[in-house]
């Protein structure tokens, strides 16, 4: 029944809207967690310069959004393979979506809250009683899961710090409507320099630093899909040839961001903002073959598990990762 | 047979019977009686949630892309503290603060310009054009400039509704007939007593398709607004939050509350209007 | 032509209210920057900033004019940065759900007029269905759909129908039960069929309605498929222009993707109201 629904609405839809396929090639989709921008600059550069092709795939990259959910993507057919972070990746698993890490291309975080400086905040203890942005959307576990490690709580007062959601950018800072707010190393931090403030206005922590740090940037997919031969095959493919756009894109990094603007279609990126996200992409790139480090994941397991009264997990998830694909991917 | 096709057999079955129940209903002798007007559209209603019920059980669809209302239920009965929160948040502070102040100025707007023919024939195009704007869109801007809180919201309503409201109002304002008009000279009417006598009266039809309108605008706006930038409470906020989280259950549990409030708002509306306004063609049966 | 001037008075106006806003809402950051340089401002010269800030909370008048004709006519018609090419994704599937609200809308009015049990059940499901915040709902719209196999055009047109059946529908019952009840009385002294009523009395007659509804519906569409653009991964279109521009806090960019969306609200709109015009006179509504 669910295949006739799908075969009717397919034909519904094939009205011209049939994507052109490459004969021969493997499909596979990819979904990304955020808009265009250098932060998947790996994949971009494993497309446009035919590492994928070299591997006999045709791999579609859907970008994301604010309220695009990987996860959900993946959980309707949407998608292969998606980028997520493993805190929501983790968290998702537990409501039930079998996701599963097969590579983990981002070895360090970039999280980090940035605090305007005038505001007299100079360690993590000085958060209490002031207004914070936070990112939600599953990317709240990291901030919630430091808190409570810090025995803050998050519910206001003069004793815990006020949550704001923050929206897609940096104005709560700038127009002083919030203390500190989060950032990445190679985005959001820098549209506050860009704004005119300087660094020393600004007092940073990153996750890193504060002990954190959760693994972001990963590619899941869901379980059954490690069950399939063919499957694998095609990930073990593509796992390879996304390292090797990475590792070009290291190397290259002003090539790789022209070729991340020449996929963004919205308009509104810039060369300069892509080339200087991409020296900080970089950073956090380096050193990961891929692979996913089982000590990695023990110590973000071990802070989502350390969540106080709300823990963003409640147990230790068992199977959440494999080396199956990057074995042979990486050999 | 398995479980599967029951359930589906099931919806399509309940389905045909709850349709074949309401013709008759409403072809019967009864038709007109409060309990048939009252059962026929919940008639209809229930057949949805048994329609969908039975085409998520029916077709397996993973609860991460739709819950079934059964689901949903239950989230609602367990989450009773939580969702009051959000709607105060976003119904009470935002939508009906900013729909008031959206209305009232509106209205005032349309009794001032009234007294001048000038500005009525240059505000009438410009509002019915500000009308049609993706209003929407300003929310960023609003959120950047009244904070994260509902003060927020309440603007992105009160700019939401001003418009809508007062094109029906102008409009209205010029529904009595030059008869009338007339007959209020000969009574020496001062432009007072002929604005709250007759062309207000008359006006209401056109005020209240105005206040409708903007009823479902208000709780749209605010809680929209919420998704770019909110404090940890509100049904926008909830919404966006638990999509990320994949608590699919939840984000219904707030959709169906946002609906029944929506629907008791418009329907509060619709009421007084019924009173009102029962002498116009349109309150008529038939 | 006697309402040129008004018009213009109104409008004139706006501007100067929003020179001042600007002015008003952007002084701060003048100030703050000063205050970091360690120098003082004068009035003249916080004014004269305010009106050319990169990023301004408000960006003046002439700053959003200057946006628009950059990316309108200032580039290529193909570029991927065109505002055209922007308004055309945008433009397309609102053309495609406001076709498809329009009937939906049409067909479940005239249900609703001629089946009592359609005008009992319907009616507070339609008003129900409006208040279910599509918008909030949109990206999840989308995923379900794609899962399906249903991508590109018509989630997005589909969305934008559903804002835009509900003016059609209400403006049409009552369209349709516009014409007095000695009117119906006569067509039944006739014995015209339910039919003719229909077509001889109940459609010309909410003719006026009708043209109205489609106005509201329209915008309604276009609002629609911006809302589904928005959140559901910016990748082209003018919703997709507000979020990255909200992203990347490039107000004039928002600015102007809002007046592009304005002028093609008011193109639709007003296209509309010429056929409305045309039509109504040729049926003698319009003496």
């Amino acid at each position: 029944m669910k295949k006739l629904m799908k075969t009717a609405l397919a034909g519904l839809a094939a009205l011209g809207l049939a994507a052109p396929a490459s004969a021969g090639k493997d499909d596979l989709t990819l979904q990304l967690k955020w808009v265009t921008q250098a932060q998947f600059a790996g994949y971009y550069v494993a497309k446009d310069k035919g590492f994928y092709e070299e591997e006999g795939l045709n791999v579609t990259i859907k970008p994301g959004g604010p309220d695009i959910a990987p996860a959900q993507v993946i959980a309707g057919g949407g998608a292969d393979v998606i980028i997520d972070w493993m805190p929501s990746a983790l968290a998702s698993r537990e409501r039930g979506l079998p996701l599963v890490n097969i590579a983990q291309p981002f070895k360090r975080s970039g999280m980090m809250l940035t605090c305007r400086k005038e505001t007299g905040i100079r360690k993590p203890e000085d958060l209490r009683g002031r207004t914070v942005g936070v990112w939600f959307f599953g990317n709240e576990y990291p901030f919630l899961a430091w808190m409570s490690k810090l025995g803050i709580p998050t519910s206001g007062g003069p004793d815990g710090v006020t949550v704001l959601k923050q929206g897609f950018n940096v104005d709560p800072l700038l127009n002083k409507q919030a203390d500190c707010i989060s950032t990445m190393t190679y985005n959001e931090y820098w549209q506050v320099i860009d704004a005119g403030l300087k660094p020393e206005d600004l007092v940073t922590f990153k996750y890193e630093d504060m002990g954190v740090a959760t693994l972001e940037d990963g590619l899941y997919v869901l379980e059954d899909s490690l069950k399939d031969p063919e499957m694998v095959d095609k990930l073990v493919r593509f796992v390879r040839a996304s390292m090797k756009g990475w590792r070009w894109a290291e190397k290259n990094q002003k090539e790789a961001a022209e070729i991340v603007l020449d996929n963004d279609e919205t308009g509104a990126q810039t060369l300069r903002h892509q080339v200087r996200m991409m020296g900080e992409i970089a950073k956090l790139t380096a050193g990961s073959s891929g692979e996913l480090d089982p000590a990695d994941y023990e110590r973000t397991v071990n802070i989502l598990l350390s969540g106080g009264s709300d823990p963003v997990i409640t147990k230790r998830p068992e199977g959440a990762w494999t080396h199956m694909i990057t074995d042979k991917a990486l050999k | 047979m398995t479980a599967n096709s029951f359930w589906l057999a099931f919806a399509i079955g309940f389905w045909l019977a709850a349709f074949w129940a309401n013709v008759k209903l409403a072809a019967s002798a009864w038709s007109e009686s409060r309990v048939v007007r009252l059962v026929v559209p919940a008639l209809f209603g229930i057949t949805l949630l048994v329609l969908w019920e039975g085409i998520v059980r029916g077709l397996s669809v993973p609860a991460v892309i739709l819950p079934a209302p059964s689901q949903i239920a239950v989230r609602i009965s367990q989450s009773l503290p939580i969702l009051w929160e959000d709607f105060v948040q976003t119904f009470v502070k935002g939508a009906l603060t900013g729909y008031l102040i959206g209305c009232a100025a509106a209205f005032l707007t349309a009794i001032v310009v009234d007294r001048s023919p000038f500005l009525q024939k240059g505000l009438l195009p410009v509002g019915n054009f500000v009308a049609a704007l993706p209003i929407i869109g300003t929310a960023p801007i609003l959120v950047m400039w009244f904070g994260f809180d509902w003060q927020s919201k309440a603007a992105v309503v009160t700019i939401m509704v001003f418009f809508p409201m007062l094109v029906n109002t102008v409009e209205g304002l010029r529904a009595a007939e030059p008869i009338q008009l007339e007959l209020m000279q000969t009574y020496n009417a001062t432009w007072w007593q002929t604005l709250t006598k007759l062309r207000l009266p008359a006006a209401l039809p056109f005020i209240f398709n105005g206040l409708k309108i903007s009823t479902t605008l208000a709780l749209i706006g605010a809680i929209v607004a919420e998704f770019f930038g909110s404090p940890i409470r509100g049904m926008g906020f909830r919404i966006s939050t638990e999509v990320g989280r994949l608590a699919l259950d939840m984000v219904w549990a707030e959709i169906a509350v946002a609906a029944l409030a929506g629907s008791l708002f418009y329907g509060a509306v619709a009421v007084v209007e019924k009173r009102l306004t029962f002498w116009h063609p349109s309150q008529r049966r038939g | 032509m006697n309402r040129i001037l008004p018009i213009l008075t109104v409008v004139l106006a706006i501007l100067a209210l929003w020179y001042i806003a600007a002015i008003w809402l952007n002084a701060q950051w003048v100030l703050d920057q000063a205050e970091r340089a360690g120098h003082s401002v004068g009035l003249w010269e916080i004014i004269e900033k305010t009106m050319s800030q990169d990023r301004p909370k408000l960006p003046a008048p002439h700053q959003v004019i200057a946006e628009l004709w950059h990316a309108t006519l200032g580039m290529k018609l193909t570029s991927k940065r065109s505002l055209f090419f922007h308004s055309w994704v945008t433009l397309a599937p609102t053309l495609l759900g406001f076709l498809i609200g329009t009937v939906t809308g049409l067909l479940l009015a005239v249900g609703i007029v001629h089946n009592r049990a359609m005008d009992m059940s319907v009616m507070p499901w339609a008003i129900a269905s409006q208040t279910v915040p599509i918008l909030a709902i949109a990206p999840m719209v989308i995923v379900v759909l794609n899962s399906v196999g249903i991508t590109g055009l018509i989630p997005k047109a589909l969305i934008s129908a559903y804002l835009c059946f509900f003016p059609v529908v209400v403006g049409m019952v009552k369209g349709l039960r516009s014409p007095d009840r000695i009117l119906i009385d006569l067509m039944k002294t006739y014995n015209a069929s339910r039919w003719q009523v229909f077509w001889k009395l109940r459609l010309p007659a909410s003719m006026p309605y009708f043209f109205t509804s489609l106005k509201v519906g329209a915008a309604a569409a276009l609002i629609g498929t911006i809302v589904a653009e928005l959140p559901t991964g910016a990748i082209r279109g003018l919703g997709a222009r507000l979020l990255s521009g909200s992203y990347y806090g490039q107000t004039i960019q928002i600015w102007a993707a809002l007046f592009m969306a304005a002028i093609l609200a008011a193109a639709l709109v007003g296209v509309i109201g010429l056929v409305q015009n045309r039509v109504l006179k040729r049926m003698g509504f319009v003496r």
